[in-house]
């Protein structure tokens, strides 16, 4: 008896789901501009700000909503940005650039990250605030602004390493940010660097899910603030970073049963589900399993701005009350930084089907015009099934029975596939057909994208809704005017 | 009955058949093993003791730590035998979810460490899960850690072969039940208990029940969980089941409010399993007159788990509706209450001096505060407005909140209480600041 295909259809909300629908639309398109190709939907970023606004609002709070560039490359996201009230996080020089290229003023830009002093000397030419990594950076910003004779640097430290009351936790370790026991430190040298350096706030980022380490961290931060006004700075918002997450498929079932299934692949009482039984981090040992999923929790009941919610609802752990309560009450903003979840549902990511070969033992090999890199889906452990896009006006096959089958990519590697999970589709696929990755704007489109032989680079076109119809331009031809009724005919293409 | 030490009163628990009238089953007699009444409240008791019982001189003697991997009662039962011996106790934990656990258990003088939560960004060359590693520091030779192990150590199953199962055989005058319906945690009692039936009987239906995947419910294991138990062998089950954490609840509502017995989710949700199991099983006896016996584990006591309870089942916690509330305001009410703005609050202050009550947090009250305000923070407000006005009528007041909006919800209820002039401060201490008047801290 064949098993039941353990389906893990991704989530699609309406505009996206729209998009992949458009297969007249899209053929052309991976035709002219090649395989693979990445297609973005500018105008979903403005709808996922507004959900994380009402949040805000929700709670009665204020303060920036910035979005972490490192999500993505592209221009159209950036300038689609620029043309809302949302701020950018900034991770490198080149991303500054970019930011403040896309008008991207720079009283909405904060530079986080490693920095070099190329990096530092444009944030504090330009006035755009910066995220303090450590003591050293702010004795070398300091350093830099007297030198050059440059305007007072708005700065905001990252601290880490906070301590919760009752039972401790034992938080990852991070290389970023001061330890909240040396603030006092710190703050000495703020107050030294004061002709330099203005403080306007405090911010950590925690690479965690869970939200009680984060509780405890916001809390910390609400006393680190605290201890700050005492000395008489007066630093008004708490940045929380990013790491509110995506919800990346349809159903919680397929998630729960597919997890389920691949623990007993493991454990040796099924045929595998992935290339050569990899377990993803899991093994078994005498029957028992051990190691630990290294999946991204693929299924999220609580994500993105349901996630901020949330942790907002939470009670401080020492101080009692409700943490968005608490921010409000001391008069402090709220600044967040969320990447993946602002550009959830922005875009997905093309392949063209080269070759379809069954194997001896049954499997289904399908050879695509991409390689790993072009999607991050194994590097970012990101689960999810392709949406099957037939060529059209190709002879009609029957709807066949649904086939599991493994991706191949285009570099001579053996290790080359572009998910080494068994991905389920309605039908076999024929050579000419794409298979388009869904939400891939949030890390999963070029943050790992080479051009290793020599395969192309993936393109990136911007895609919106415009009398009826969609129309494209490549990334760097869009501009926020697009869309809204005003759009030049260069490049346009209509559906 | 007298003993030496507390540790002798564990074990030897009673065995209570549940009323017909309550299962419903006509053939089959259904009898709790009540563990909860076990000296430190469940049937972790067993395994903790017999887990340390023979390592506690030399651990004693070198002054180990006491450590498990344990959220709820093994730690308990831990906590409590490494402090009669003078020993710290330590747990280590992913999984204690309910706060009331964790206070009892700091209170108990257990350092609890948590692991942290899954990582946001993901690094796929980082396989080692923080138990393996938590695992490999206490099993080092001299580590000065007497590590328990209960999910791997077979002195957790022993405990159960050479009491929970003989005591039940003992109980059933020396017959083995037809049925055995466990929940599977560290699948210790499962495990012991089921060897010891199938000696006497090797008939005895064992159904190991575990948690609904999606589902939380302390003490149980999900499907995926129990395969990282060690003990965990899925040859010990006939049948492996799962229970919804909504289904545990109604079976432990079931046993406290028919049966007076003090359960916990756990044990309810082992009676629902049970039951479930059993009517099918009922049905098929009709018209036979084989009559079946079934024993179910009675894991722990309800009391620890209120908060858990009234996250999920707010409703069991209704009390009726408190005088002077703020959810018993009425749109006109509402529109009765008066609001000043900061000018006019500020000319207010000056020539009247009403009483300014913040009704922040103390901890942003003392950062920045309108001079000569007091601090009642809003909880503590409620509180008195319950029992009536903590000033006179005729005292003016002006309520001052974040941003105007609470305030002006207890104006207005102060309002209707008979006050004769509550104002809230318009747009709150926020707008307060933003209009550039002055906060102080003192």
């Amino acid at each position: 008896m064949r098993p039941l295909p353990l389906f893990l259809e991704p989530r699609l909300e309406p505009r996206l789901r729209s998009l992949l629908a458009a297969g007249d639309f899209l053929h052309p398109l991976v035709d002219a501009l090649g395989s693979p190709l990445n297609v973005l939907l500018p105008e979903q970023l403005a709808d996922n700000l507004a959900r994380f606004r009402a949040v805000y609002r929700k709670h009665h709070l204020s303060g920036p909503i910035h979005y972490a560039h490192k999500a993505n490359r592209s221009r159209a996201i950036v300038r689609r940005l620029a043309a809302t009230e949302a701020g950018l996080d900034v991770a490198s020089l080149a991303e500054l650039q970019h930011a403040l290229g896309a008008g991207c003023t720079p009283e909405r830009i904060i530079a986080t990250g490693p920095k070099n002093r190329e990096f530092l000397w444009l944030a504090a030419r330009t006035g755009v605030t910066v995220s303090l990594d450590s003591r050293a950076e702010l004795d070398e910003l300091a350093e830099l602004v007297r030198k050059h004779t440059l305007p007072r640097v708005r700065i905001m430290p990252r601290l880490s390493g906070f301590e919760a009351p009752g039972a401790r936790v034992l938080s990852r370790p991070s290389r970023f940010g001061t330890a909240a026991a040396g603030l006092d430190d710190l703050l000495d040298a703020v107050e030294r660097h004061r002709d330099a350096v203005d403080l306007t706030g405090l911010a950590y980022h925690l690479d965690t899910t869970g939200i009680p380490e984060k509780a405890v961290a916001l809390e910390g931060c609400i006393r680190a603030m605290n201890a700050c006004h005492r000395r008489g700075l007066r630093p008004r918002t708490i940045d929380i970073g990013g790491g509110f997450g995506v919800n990346y498929l349809a159903h919680a079932a397929q998630w729960e049963r597919y997890t389920t299934e691949l623990t007993n692949a493991v454990l040796g009482n099924r045929p595998p589900l992935t290339w050569h039984g990899h377990g993803y981090g899991l093994r078994g040992e005498h029957g028992t399993l051990r190691g630990a999923l290294t999946l991204y929790p693929a299924h999220r009941a609580t994500a993105a701005e349901t996630y901020l919610d949330a942790l907002l609802s939470t009670r401080a752990p020492s101080l009692g009350r409700p943490l968005a309560t608490l921010l409000l009450e001391n008069l402090y903003d709220l600044a967040v930084e969320p990447g993946r979840a602002l550009v959830d549902q922005c875009g997905a990511t093309l392949a063209r089907v080269l070759e379809v070969r069954p194997t001896p033992d049954g499997d289904v090999l399908l050879r695509l015009g991409m390689n790993a890199r072009d999607v991050g889906l194994e590097e970012h452990g990101v689960l999810m099934d392709p949406v099957l896009l037939p060529r059209p006006g190709a002879p009609s096959t029957p709807p066949g029975e649904p086939v599991g089958a493994y991706l191949l990519g285009n570099l001579c590697l053996e290790s080359d596939l572009i998910t080494r999970r068994k991905v389920f589709l309605p039908r076999l696929p024929a050579p000419g057909d794409l298979l388009a990755f869904a939400n891939t704007a949030g890390y999963l489109m070029d943050f790992t994208a080479g051009r290793a032989i020599q395969q192309p680079a993936a393109r990136k076109v911007a895609a919106f809704r415009q009398d009826g119809a969609w129309h494209w331009r490549l990334d760097e031809q869009y501009w926020p005017v697009d869309g809204t009724g005003t759009a030049e005919p260069q490049g346009e293409r209509q559906a | 009955m007298r003993y030496d030490s507390i540790t002798d009163a564990i074990g030897d628990t009673p065995l209570v058949r549940i009323d017909p009238a309550v299962t419903g089953l006509r053939h089959i007699d259904l009898y709790a093993k009540l563990e909860l009444l076990n000296p430190f409240g469940s049937v972790k008791d067993r395994a903790a003791w017999n887990m340390t019982r023979d390592a506690l001189p030399a651990a004693v003697e070198r002054g180990d730590t006491v450590v498990e991997l344990s959220s709820g009662n093994t730690a308990k039962a831990l906590a409590l035998i490494a402090g009669m011996h003078g020993l710290p106790f330590k747990s280590v934990t992913n999984r204690m979810k309910v706060p009331e656990v964790k206070d009892l258990l700091l209170l108990l003088g257990a350092e609890i460490e948590e692991l942290p939560g899954r990582t946001e960004c993901l690094d796929p060359t980082d396989t080692d899960d923080p138990l393996t590693r938590i695992h490999r520091m206490l099993s080092a030779a001299d580590s000065g850690y007497l590590h328990t192990d209960q999910y791997f150590s077979p002195l957790n199953v022993e405990a159960h072969v050479t009491g929970t199962g003989p005591e039940i055989v003992r109980d059933l005058d020396g017959r083995a039940p037809d049925h055995f319906i466990a929940c599977v945690g560290t699948a210790g009692s499962s495990t012991g208990v089921a060897a010891v039936l199938r000696a006497h009987d090797p008939a005895v239906e064992v159904v190991g029940l575990v948690a609904d995947k999606s589902d939380f419910i302390p003490g149980i294991r999900t499907i995926d969980e129990v395969h990282e138990v060690g003990l965990f062998d899925p040859g010990t089950y006939d049948t492996l089941q799962s229970v919804t954490a909504d289904q545990a609840i109604d079976g432990m509502l079931t046993l406290i409010r028919r049966c007076g017995l003090l359960a916990g989710p756990t044990g309810g949700g082992a009676f629902h399993g049970a039951l479930r199991h059993l009517r099918t099983v009922d049905a098929g006896l009709a018209d036979s007159a084989d009559r079946r016996t079934a024993v179910f584990i009675v894991c722990d006591r309800v009391e620890s788990y209120l908060g858990y309870l009234r996250q999920r089942r707010p409703e069991l916690f209704n009390q009726p509706a408190r005088p002077n509330s703020l959810g018993s305001l009425t749109p006109a009410d509402l529109a009765a209450a008066r609001s000043v703005d900061v000018d006019a609050a500020r000319k207010w202050i000056a020539e009247e001096r009403p009483l300014v009550v913040d009704l922040r947090g103390p901890f942003a009250y003392a950062a920045l505060h309108i001079e000569g305000s007091i601090n009642i923070v809003d909880e503590l407000f409620d509180e008195l407005l319950h029992g009536g006005l903590p000033f006179g009528p005729r005292q003016p007041v002006l309520l001052a909140c974040p941003v105007g909006e609470k305030s002006e919800r207890y104006a207005a209820l102060l309002t209707r209480m008979g006050h004769r002039d509550a104002r809230s401060l318009a747009g709150g201490i926020i707008g307060w600041r933003d209009a550039g008047a002055p906060l102080v801290r003192d």
